[in-house]
């Protein structure tokens, strides 16, 4: 990890041109926000395709707190993950209580997001409807201003910022060790881990607000490097499905697998956008779509899964010859 | 006018219906959500579009070509993406993802192939009403709700009273205990899938002389789809046709009295409370040993 | 005399209108072997369910150490000092056998090192330590009853409750889990649920027998062996007399 962050901090001072720049921004973003989703849906196994309504709860609140009160972002963002830890507990705590487990968990968090979607374009009042917000562009002289207001002008510091959020976002999940071993034993198998003495709901609620609150952290960093969101963008369901894909691709349930998901189809995405979306518009999604599908029969763990399948292969027929001395002596 | 609402919520909760009936019917027996559902139900239309538009065929009579091509297309993809994926520790999860990308396969297909105009046909049912007892029933949706009705019926016969739907059923309920009995339950999910979109391809027939083409349709008809599946209980097609009138009636007051994002938002609302309080049937097993 | 460490009284439980546990009252000693016999849906599983909460008791009561423990959720009872295998193994599929055993020792363990450190101690003791990197999911019958136990071991119960762990095994394979239990015993209570009549005759200290969810005897094995009442529970239904 030390190592990967490094490399990126040298990577900081290479003469860039700004689409690469853009690219290794908008990677790093969803390494952040595939992070986030992870610690719920890739270890504890309850997949959401809504985590955008908590994208959009983070990014509207802590964007009105500075539109209305000048409030800095920084500030905004706390603000923003609480409210979103607020509404996923209104969503988790029934899930929970009530058992909802596989897909009909996944149909419920895509009506929250839904229903965050309807509800931002209902208080067009305020949010704007679906017209979206733009930020207010605050023109800095000194680089504290640029800092408090969380505004820059060229997209280095951005870089910096998302770079700092991924790292302590993976530092925080690989710190909760204890917590992972558990949300891992609640997906396997839920009863038997209560019997070992896991507290199944508390576990799985700790995990739902730790996510949402940094998917919420994350929906800040969107508005503050857009400078605008509407409810389609930010509370739809291409984001949720990409937060999901990075780390499903890359291997939902390990600290890298999102990771190595958004650095394989993010900036292949915007490559794949840069050369073909312009002429055929379309058809750098449809061939992404292709990818995904053929990635999800011929890896269905995801690519961090391969030293594992290695690894695992070779215990099993290490195994067989002893296996068979061994029989019948317990 | 309260009776005009109710009959509008009527019609559309028909068309609703008819549109989840093949998830339903894929939900409740292969038990994997096919999020492509809705793009499933916009490439019909599409196609219904064309056949008008190109061919001069009328929307109605598309149905002969689109529903045996639908078949085709359900067998096709069952075989390349979603056989591979069953009877693995991942597969609810998989599944879910991989016909999510199928979904944005088929939408940007349709972008690329017809950009992202909104089309729309003009049949010699458009804009017509009927008047029954001062009430205005709009002609194209009339027509959606009898097809709809006949579906489930027909659908009810085969599964009732017909030998496969027989073997459908058992595989439905006990894959296991299908296979002693000589089942053969990769023929019937194949069967089901098949016949799941090829209904989907029905539905997208009968909608589009009254609803608006363009690629991400689907979308909009898929959340409603899922709403209506889990609302009416799976593999219920009675349920299925009361989950979608109940919503039709929702939207259609609710559209009256406040505004069309409060009707989607009780809707959904209504959708998970049925989720969290009727554990049975939705919740997943439970039982111990 | 023993000394009592966990009392069930009265305790009942229904299913719809079945009753599978109907006013059921038993003791259990600190340092025994309660053996729990009855023909198949007597409701012997039940009464664990209840015991470590998985379902609630509809009345009664269970007094687990002047405690009670009834309405408490199974992860408290665990840490409490209870821990239940389940009829048929639940293995964490997805996981090592290291790792299961290894998530099993976390919850009572301070530091994850400290459990990291107990794995290898725990798979000896059920002879799954050649089979630390196999996944759950690739376990044999007999290997996923010895994780079932080696699991609840590793939570380090004073009462660890069996449920068929016998079940499905060669004579010889149970021999040598008998004489695990009879280790066990030097430090833990055990109540063991069973089928086969040579082993619960030859392990448990006391039985008692299931019914239709009652309790129709209780005592040592020599005099359940000669109980009219149990002789007909089992042979009134066909069910054979194993040895
Ligand atoms: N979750 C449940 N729901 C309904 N009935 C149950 C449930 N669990 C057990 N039963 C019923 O209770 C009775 C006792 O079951 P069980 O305790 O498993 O029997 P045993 O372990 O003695 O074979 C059986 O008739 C069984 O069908
Ligand atoms: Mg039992």
């Amino acid at each position: 990890m030390g190592i990967l962050a490094l490399v990126l901090l040298v990577v900081y001072f290479l003469p860039l041109t700004v689409f690469a720049r853009h690219i290794l921004v908008l990677t790093l973003f969803y390494a952040f926000m595939g992070t986030g989703w992870n610690l719920m849906c890739g270890y504890a196994g309850r997949l959401s395709l809504g985590h955008a309504a908590f994208v959009a709860v983070g990014a509207y609140t802590s964007l009105l707190l500075f539109s209305h009160f000048s409030l800095t972002p920084w500030i905004g963002m706390i603000a923003g993950g609480l409210v979103a830890v607020v509404v996923m507990m209104l969503i988790a705590y029934p899930s929970f209580r009530f058992g909802l487990i596989g897909p009909y968990f996944t149909l419920a968090s895509i009506a929250v997001a839904e229903i965050v979607h309807y509800l931002l374009i209902y208080g067009r009042d305020l949010t704007g409807g679906s017209l979206g917000m733009s930020l207010p562009y605050v023109k800095e002289t000194t680089i504290i201003n640029s800092l408090i207001n969380l505004q820059f002008d060229g997209k280095e510091p951005y870089y910096l910022v998302i770079l700092g959020f991924w790292l302590v976002g993976l530092l925080v999940t690989w710190k909760m060790e204890r917590t992972r071993y558990y949300l891992e034993a609640i997906r396997e198998d839920q009863d038997a881990a209560a019997a070992l003495g896991i507290s199944v709901n508390k576990n799985l609620i700790i995990a739902a607000c730790i996510s949402a609150f940094m998917v919420a952290i994350g929906g800040t960093f969107y508005v503050q490097y857009f400078r605008y969101i509407d409810p389609y963008s930010i509370a739809g369901f291409t984001l949720s499905l990409n937060m999901a894909l990075v780390a499903v691709i890359g291997g939902s349930g390990t600290l890298f697998g999102p990771t190595i998901g958004a650095f394989l189809l993010i900036p292949l995405t915007e490559i794949l956008r840069m050369t073909l979306g312009a002429q055929i518009p379309g058809l750098h999604l449809f061939l992404y779509g292709i990818l995904l599908v053929v990635c999800i029969i011929f890896l269905p763990k995801g690519i961090a899964s391969l030293p594992g399948i290695i690894r695992a292969k070779k215990a099993k027929n290490d195994q067989k010859p002893e296996n068979q001395a061994s029989k019948g002596v317990l | 006018m309260l009776l005009q609402i109710i009959a509008s919520g009527l019609l559309l909760g028909g068309i609703y219906a008819l549109v989840s009936v093949g998830l339903n019917l894929i939900f409740g027996v292969i038990k994997i959500v096919n999020l492509a559902h809705g793009d499933f139900l916009m490439m019909a239309m599409y196609g219904t579009f064309f056949l008008y538009t190109v061919q001069g065929i009328n929307p109605y009579v598309s149905t002969l070509i689109i529903f045996p091509a639908f078949v085709l297309i359900g067998v096709l993809i069952f075989r390349l993406i979603i056989k591979p994926l069953l009877g693995k520790a991942e597969t609810e999860v998989n599944t879910i993802i991989a016909t999510a990308g199928l979904g944005f396969v088929l939408q940007n297909l349709a972008l690329m192939l017809w950009k992202s105009d909104f089309r729309a046909i003009e049949t010699n049912l458009t804009g017509k009403s009927y008047e029954f007892a001062g009430i205005m029933l709009s002609a194209g949706r009339t027509w959606a709700f009898v097809v709809c009705v006949a579906v489930a019926v027909l659908l009810y016969y085969i599964l009732m009273k017909t030998k496969v739907g027989t073997h459908v059923r058992a595989v439905s309920q006990d894959t296991e205990a299908a296979t002693l009995m000589g089942i053969n339950v990769n023929k019937i999910y194949t069967l089901t899938f098949a016949f799941g979109i090829a209904l989907v391809g029905l539905a997208g027939v009968i909608l589009t002389p009254t609803f608006y083409v363009y690629p991400t349709v689907g979308l909009y008809f898929n959340t409603m789809a899922f709403i209506i599946v889990v609302l009416g209980g799976l593999g219920s097609f009675t349920g299925a046709l009361i989950g979608g009138l109940i919503i039709g009636l929702i939207e259609s007051f609710a559209g009256v009295m406040a505004s069309a994002e409060l009707a989607q938002v009780f809707s959904l609302l209504i959708f998970l409370i049925i989720l969290f309080v009727r554990p049975q049937g939705i919740m997943g097993k439970s039982a111990r040993v | 005399m023993a000394e009592k460490i966990l009392a069930i009284e009265n305790i009942c439980k229904s299913f719809g209108g079945l009753l599978a546990t109907n006013d059921v009252s038993f003791n259990v000693n600190k340092g025994e072997i309660l053996g729990i016999i009855g023909p198949n849906g007597a409701g012997k599983s039940t009464v664990f369910n209840l015991i470590t909460g998985f379902y609630p008791i509809d009345s009664g009561s269970i007094t687990y150490k002047d405690q009670r423990i009834d309405g408490l959720t199974p992860d408290k009872i665990c840490h409490l000092g209870i821990t239940r295998t389940f009829q048929v193994a639940k293995p964490f599929p997805g996981l090592t056998i290291a790792d299961n055993i290894l998530v099993a020792c976390l919850p009572k363990a301070a530091k994850v090192s400290d459990a990291r450190a107990k794995v290898d101690e725990v798979l000896k003791i059920v002879s799954l330590d050649k089979k630390a990197d196999v996944l759950g999911a690739d376990l044999t019958t007999l290997e996923r009853k010895r994780l079932e136990l080696g699991k609840a071991l590793a939570t380090n119960p004073e009462i660890l409750l069996l449920d068929e762990v016998m079940t499905g095994l060669k004579p010889k394979e149970m021999d040598d889990m008998m004489d695990l239990i009879r280790e066990l015993k030097k430090t833990k209570t055990i109540v063991i649920v069973e089928h086969v009549m040579r082993v619960i005759m030859n392990i448990s200290d006391r039985i008692i027998v299931l019914d239709h969810g009652q309790k129709i005897a209780e005592g040592l094995p020599k005099e359940i062996a000669e109980n009219n009442a149990v002789i007909e529970a089992y042979l009134g239904r066909g069910a054979k007399k194993d040895a």
